[in-house]
């Protein structure tokens, strides 16, 4: 190196650069927390003040005080929290499950064969556009209301991603991969599940991850419109008390479990695409 | 130039048969769901046929609910969820240009986005209406919680993913820091854009739904709820259908403008 | 050419080095260049070395660690009205037409649209693109879009093209028929031009002098003056052969 020019030795600027990555990282952590501590502190103020009443607001620590109280206390909606979040996990994991187990395979199976495909795109085509919500008050007829009503929605709600989602990854399969299967003198049906179906594994997680989310939503409204528990009911409940700080802390609550369940299958999806890190 | 039969190889008759065969399928799976669709509502779980479906469609335009035919009600859940969109459009535009293009922007306000976004769009309806009570701006305001997330996160996608090489191009010609925003990342951002104006138009459209069933005296989803109290299953499914219809179209709708607005994205869809 | 070549370009000790992971990747060392008024230099290196890191820090695309370019005699720190530069990747903007994409500089720059539109149609003519100019780039061959990247090159009106591999992605035909449109192009508006390529043919054919790059780091390993060899060059020609292989004797391989 000219040292004329270049007035730093090496060492110097490695660790002249790594300090400016690490301060920026700082920087931005520093940021994020002002953020929500601002925000957080905003509440508080609005809360505390009185500038909104409390009966349309209620402080941070009261939510909070609630939230370990509401693990004992039946009142007002007549359960303990951990009995709602169970409810509502228990048709979550049903419907969502359901929705996997069938909707996969057949876009799978539709994006494969063409046949098939031409055999189930009007059905589905015709079922598609229909939100999941406005199933409930059918489901309400046919199976009243109960785990097996609300599962039933939020299987609408989560089965459209996992369908079309697996349907678009099977069909972008690379013909040249699939040429590799012929000529290796596999049948049609080998190709797609050696191949087609590892091919397509990135994109039908993709969908998996918006089912979850989707059925994560769509079970709110199914438990708020047909249900007697769950936390859906639960805030629907602190609504018609007037209860602020029980529909906040049930907000709260459903937000954060949606947080973990996508975690857990961000967790999966690292396990089951392992190949795809370098 | 038409060949004889007798002129195609083994295989060319396979391929054409094979095509009929693809012509004919889906027209016997509609008639199947059709027969199912017959076979439910004569079976007496109380599920209305086509035809009962129709006479009560044609009847609310005769009988109108509340005063309004099914299209002054489709009309006023279009309400709703224009003016959110309205909404959505300008302040979503503006917030994930903000959040994606300043990195310190998106330090401040990323968490508290994403929390926000944790909570399903529907939960915040017991909320909203202990707010402010059950008139027309709560219900648009639900819309708004409900759809102003997916178009942030696609604007801030696209804005964050802006391609080096067109900024490149701007460098060498000495563009201003302006410039750089307004004419290269804005633009090479407006397909992620529009894909956030879709998704927020479908997803409007599925929480207008919801909100109206949930407590309102007009528009689709009051309808559903109107049939679902009274037992009308009739009702319900006619509010089914005109949701479908109408989400339907609002999608090929929003294609369609996204076709005229980036014509130079023609070429990525294919189907 | 006469010996009062007036230096255009001058890079002294020009350095660049990166940081990765814990170390330091030299990627060029110490090249010092003049580059001449109106003349077409290319540089010729192996493999992925420098060359591109060479022509972005005189577009002005990354700072060197080390050393000066002076552009005029004047030194220069960022990019220059005065550099243009045709991009390797094209770099064509796909929400533009040929037409927007041609006068993106000129619109940069605050020119009225009226004039810009004429100044833009002169070089979409000039590369013989008439008749494109409400095209989109994805309905272009890969020709056609480098085309347009000339063009739009040109409508700034610089001193200085850069041109990085800009027929890489081309195939063979294709790139043949490029050389001869580069050269066209530039008897009729002179410019200098430094072309970057990593083909020794291509570099025999266009230049007038070829500035040979090592392996990495890149540094200049020799300077050839092909000004003797009149153009259009005829690719089997003695002469053309002779420096050619005199040429690929002394390049490094690429590993």
């Amino acid at each position: 190196m000219n040292e004329t020019t270049n007035a730093m030795t090496n060492e110097q600027r490695v660790k002249l650069v790594q300090d400016q990555k690490r301060k920026l990282t700082y920087q931005s952590a520093m940021l994020s927390v002002a953020g929500i501590l601002g925000f957080l502190l905003l509440w508080e103020f609005l809360a505390v003040s009185g500038v909104i009443e409390s009966k349309k607001l209620s402080d941070v620590l009261q939510v909070f005080r609630l939230f370990i109280l509401k693990f004992v206390d039946k009142k007002p909606d007549g359960a303990i929290l951990p009995v709602h979040i169970w409810s509502s996990l228990e048709v979550a994991l049903c419907g969502f499950g359901l929705a996997v187990l069938v909707g996969i395979p057949l876009g799978w199976l539709m994006g494969w064969y063409r046949g098939f495909d031409s055999f189930m795109r009007p059905i589905f085509e015709i079922i598609r556009p229909i939100p999941p919500v406005s199933w409930i008050p059918l489901t309400i007829v046919w199976l009243g209301v109960g785990l097996r009503a609300k599962a039933f929605i939020v299987f609408f709600a989560a089965f459209v991603p996992c369908l079309i989602n697996s349907y678009t990854g099977i069909r972008q399969t690379k013909e040249v991969l699939k040429n590799v299967g012929k000529t290796c003198g596999a049948s049609y049906f080998t190709v797609f599940w050696k191949v087609g179906i590892p091919s397509s594994m990135t994109m039908t997680f993709a969908g998996i991850k918006v089912a979850i989310g989707n059925a994560w939503a769509t079970l709110v409204a199914a438990e708020m419109l047909a249900s007697s528990s769950g936390l859906g009911y639960m805030i629907l409940m602190g609504r018609s008390y007037g209860r602020v700080d029980l529909v906040m802390m049930g907000i709260l609550v459903i937000g954060i479990l949606g947080v973990v369940i996508s975690a857990l299958i961000n967790l999966l999806e690292n396990v089951v695409l392992g190949w795809k890190k370098l | 130039m038409k060949k004889n039969n007798e002129m195609l190889s083994a295989a060319e008759i396979r391929e054409k048969r094979l095509g009929v065969l693809y012509k004919i399928l889906p027209v016997i799976s509609v008639l199947l769901l059709v027969a199912l669709w017959l076979a439910a509502s004569s079976s007496g779980t109380g599920f209305p046929s086509p035809i009962q479906v129709w006479d009560r469609t044609v009847q609310l335009f005769v009988k109108p609910v509340k005063k309004l035919s099914l299209i002054g009600h489709v009309g006023v859940s279009l309400r709703r969820i224009g003016l959110a969109l309205l909404f959505d459009w300008t302040f979503g535009i503006a917030f994930g240009v903000l959040i994606g293009w300043f990195p310190r922007a998106k330090a401040f306000f990323g968490p508290l986005f994403n929390a926000f976004r944790a909570i399903p769009p529907l939960a915040w309806i017991p909320l909203i209406t202990l707010w402010f009570g059950i008139g027309e701006f709560p219900k648009v305001l639900i819309v708004i919680f409900g759809s102003l997330a997916s178009i942030v996160v696609n604007v801030q996608a696209g804005m964050s993913n802006v391609e080096k090489m067109y900024l490149d191009v701007g460098t060498v010609f000495n563009a201003t820091p302006r410039q750089r925003l307004l004419k290269i990342a804005f633009p090479s951002a407006l397909d992620a854009i529009f894909a956030g104006v879709r998704t927020s138009t479908s997803a409007a459209w599925m929480v207008v739904l919801a909100a109206e069933m949930l407590g309102a005296n007009a528009g689709v989803g009051f309808l559903i709820s109107r049939g679902m109290d009274s037992l009308d299953m009739p009702l319900v499914l006619t509010g089914m259908v005109a949701i479908g219809v109408v989400g339907a179209i609002l999608a090929i709708v929003t294609q369609f403008a996204e076709r005229m607005i980036c014509p130079w994205t023609r070429r990525k869809k294919s189907y | 050419m006469d010996e009062k070549k007036k230096v255009i370009l001058r890079l002294e000790n020009i350095c660049q080095s990166y940081v990765v992971q814990n170390g330091v990747k030299d990627a060029v060392e110490n090249v010092s260049l003049e580059i001449y008024d109106n003349e077409f230099l290319v540089i010729l290196g192996p493999g992925h070395c420098g060359k591109t890191v060479l022509m972005n820090m005189i577009a002005g695309l990354e700072k060197p660690v080390g050393g000066k370019i002076f552009l005029d005699g004047e030194e220069i720190h960022g990019s220059d009205r005065r550099i243009g530069m045709v991009f390797q990747s094209m770099n064509l903007m796909p929400w533009r037409t040929v037409m927007g994409n041609v006068e993106f500089g000129l619109e940069l720059a605050g020119v009225k649209k009226a004039e810009r539109r004429a100044v833009a149609q002169k070089y979409i003519d000039l590369v013989g693109l008439t008749g494109f100019e409400n095209s989109y780039p994805h309905e272009l061959s890969g020709g056609m879009k480098q085309r347009v990247g000339i063009a739009r090159a040109y409508t700034n009106n610089p001193q200085i093209l850069l041109m990085d591999e800009p027929f890489g992605a081309l195939d063979a035909q294709t790139r043949y028929a490029m050389e001869e449109e580069v050269l066209r192009i530039w008897e009729q508006e002179k410019r200098t031009i430094i072309f970057v390529t990593n083909n020794i043919e291509e570099a025999v054919y266009l230049a007038d002098r070829i500035v040979l790059l090592s392996n990495c780091p890149a540094t200049v390993k020799q300077v050839y003056d092909l000004s003797g060899l009149p153009k259009p060059r005829n690719m089997t020609d003695p002469a053309f052969l002779k420096i050619r292989s005199e040429v690929s004797a002394n390049t490094d391989l690429a590993l």
